[in-house]
C-alpha cells in the first residue's frame, strides 16, 4: 500500500520531482509536494484503489498529512 | 446516465419559476441603480422554502431532502423566473457555502443553533474566505486565529464578501497554525456584532448590484471554541467540500436566465420589423439565436452531468471546472447577444435588457476565475 501510494504521488501528482524520493513522513500538502488539486486527486485515487469513501470531515491533517497517516487511515476503513 | 427528469423534478423547477415570476420581479431597475438589497424578497424566498433546499428537513430544510440535481433544477427555475440575478446568486452563496458546511461539519448544537434562523430568513450569513492578498491563491490567507483560553482571537481582514454588509453571521476562515500551510486553516461561525468585528459599507460594483458586498475587519475579536466549525485545521476540507455544490447552484440560476434571454430574443426578433420583414429572418440574427441555443444546451448538459456525478457520491473536479468555464463565459456571450438582438432598445437601461450583461461578468471572476478553471482543466489532463 505504502509503495503504491508513493509511486502514484511521485509519478502522477507531485508538483515537482522530489529529490531523494518521497518519504513516508513527508508533509504532502503543507510542504507543497501536492497542491489542493493534487490532494483532491490523491483522495480520488485512494477511494478507487481501496474501495473506500472518504467523508469530507475526514479530510484532515490526522488522516492525510503524510503517506504514513494515509495508510493508517485506509487500514482503519477497510 | 439518464437525464430524464421525474415528474417531481419537473414540478419543482416549474414551482420555483412560477414563484419567482409572481412575487420577485418588482422595482429591480430602481434597486439596481441605487444598490438596494431587498430584505423583503429574501424573506419571500425563505418563506417559499428556497433557502432550505441545501439542508435536511430536520433542521428546517425543504419539506423533502433533495438530491443535488433536484436542487439544481429548482435554482434553474428560480433563475428563469427571477429578473433580479443578484438574488439567486446571494441565496446560493448562503445555502451552499454556509448552510451546507454547517450541516456537514457542525456539531448538533451548531446545527440547531444556526441553521433554523438562516433557513427561515431571520438571519443572513456570509462566507468569508477572500483577502486582499489571497484571491485565487486563497490558502495564502493572513487572517489569524490565535488560541487562547476558551477560544480564539481573530485578527485580519476579508474582502469582496457577498452579503457582508447585511449579514448577521459570518463563516470565517483563518490561520490557526501557520507552520502547517493548508492544514493550518480553520473555520469559525461568528456573529457580526461581536466585539472587535467590524463590517464595511456596501461597495459599488458593475453588476449584481442588488446584492451588497463588502469587507470584514477583525481586531482582537474573541470567538468561543464552540463556534469553531469542524476540527482545527478543517478549513481546507470545508472549502473544497462546498465548492462543487455551490457552482451547480449559482450556475443553475444563470442557466435559467440564459433560457429566458433566448425566449425573449426569439419573441423580439420575430416581432421587430425592418426592411419590411422580421429581423429574425435575417441570417445574421437567426444565426446568433442558434448560437445562443447551442450555448444553452451545452451548458445545461455540463451542469446536469456535474449534479448527477455528485449525486453518485463521486468527485467532479474536471467536470465542474469545465462547467464553470463554459457556463459563465456563455452567459456573458448570451447576455451580449441579447442586447444585439434588441438593438438600441436593448442598450437602454430602462428596458432591463442590458443589466444581464453587467450581472454576468462577475461569473467569470468569482468562485474561481476562468483563468483558474483553464489551469485546473489542463492540469487534470496531465499538463
Amino acid at each position: 500500500m505504502e509503495e503504491s501510494i508513493i509511486k502514484h504521488i511521485e509519478q502522477e501528482l507531485a508538483n515537482e520531482e522530489i529529490e531523494d524520493g518521497l518519504e513516508l513522513t513527508d508533509d504532502l500538502l503543507g510542504s507543497g509536494i501536492l497542491d489542493s488539486l493534487g490532494m483532491m486527486k490523491l483522495i480520488s485515487f485512494i477511494e478507487e484503489a481501496y474501495s473506500i469513501q472518504v467523508a469530507p470531515e475526514e479530510m484532515v491533517i490526522e488522516n492525510f498529512m503524510t503517506v504514513e497517516s494515509i495508510c493508517k487511515y485506509i487500514n482503519s476503513k477497510v | 446516465m439518464n437525464f430524464s427528469l421525474t415528474k417531481v423534478q419537473q414540478q419543482l423547477k416549474s414551482d420555483f419559476s412560477e414563484f419567482a415570476k409572481k412575487v420577485l420581479n418588482t422595482s429591480i431597475y430602481e434597486r439596481d441603480k441605487d444598490l438596494s438589497f431587498s430584505k423583503e424578497d429574501w424573506q419571500k424566498c425563505a418563506d417559499f422554502g428556497v433557502l432550505g433546499i441545501s439542508v435536511s428537513p430536520e433542521y428546517g430544510g425543504y419539506k423533502i431532502k433533495l438530491d443535488l440535481l433536484s436542487a439544481t433544477l429548482a435554482m434553474e427555475g428560480l433563475g428563469y423566473g427571477c429578473r433580479d440575478n443578484g438574488l439567486p446568486f446571494a441565496l446560493s452563496a448562503q445555502m451552499w457555502t454556509v448552510q451546507l458546511p454547517i450541516e456537514q461539519f457542525g456539531t448538533d448544537e451548531q446545527k440547531q443553533r444556526f441553521l433554523p434562523p438562516l433557513i427561515s430568513g431571520k438571519k443572513i450569513a456570509c462566507h468569508a474566505l477572500t483577502e486582499p492578498n489571497a484571491g485565487s491563491d486563497v490558502f495564502s490567507m493572513q487572517t489569524s486565529a490565535t488560541k487562547v483560553d476558551g477560544g480564539y482571537i481573530l485578527n485580519g481582514e476579508k474582502c469582496l464578501i457577498t452579503l457582508a454588509p447585511v449579514a448577521d453571521l459570518a463563516l470565517i476562515f483563518a490561520v490557526t497554525n501557520s507552520k502547517l500551510g493548508k492544514w493550518g486553516i480553520s473555520a469559525f461561525i461568528v456573529e457580526t456584532n461581536t466585539m472587535g468585528f467590524t463590517v464595511s459599507s456596501n461597495k459599488e460594483k458593475m453588476g449584481l448590484r442588488t446584492v451588497p458586498i463588502g469587507s470584514l475587519y477583525f481586531k482582537d475579536c474573541f470567538v468561543p471554541e464552540k463556534n469553531r466549525l469542524g476540527k482545527e485545521g478543517a478549513g481546507w476540507s470545508i472549502t473544497n467540500h462546498s465548492l462543487e455544490y455551490d457552482r451547480c447552484s449559482i450556475l443553475a440560476s444563470q442557466l435559467g436566465a440564459m433560457e429566458y434571454q433566448l425566449e425573449q430574443s426569439i419573441a423580439y426578433v420575430k416581432e421587430r420589423k425592418q426592411f419590411g420583414k422580421s429581423v429574425g429572418e435575417f441570417q445574421s440574427v437567426s444565426n446568433r439565436i442558434a448560437d445562443m441555443k447551442l450555448r444553452l444546451e451545452t451548458s445545461r448538459l455540463l451542469l446536469y452531468n456535474v449534479a448527477w456525478i455528485k449525486d453518485q457520491g463521486r468527485p467532479a473536479m474536471l467536470e465542474s471546472s469545465l462547467l464553470k468555464l463554459q457556463l459563465s463565459e456563455s452567459y456573458v456571450l448570451s447576455s451580449l447577444d441579447t442586447i444585439r438582438n434588441h438593438g438600441g432598445y436593448g442598450y437602454l437601461s430602462e428596458n432591463e435588457v442590458e443589466r444581464d450583461l453587467r450581472d454576468s461578468v462577475g461569473g467569470v471572476i468569482y468562485a474561481g476565475t476562468s483563468d483558474i478553471q483553464r489551469n485546473i482543466i489542463s492540469k487534470l489532463l496531465g499538463l
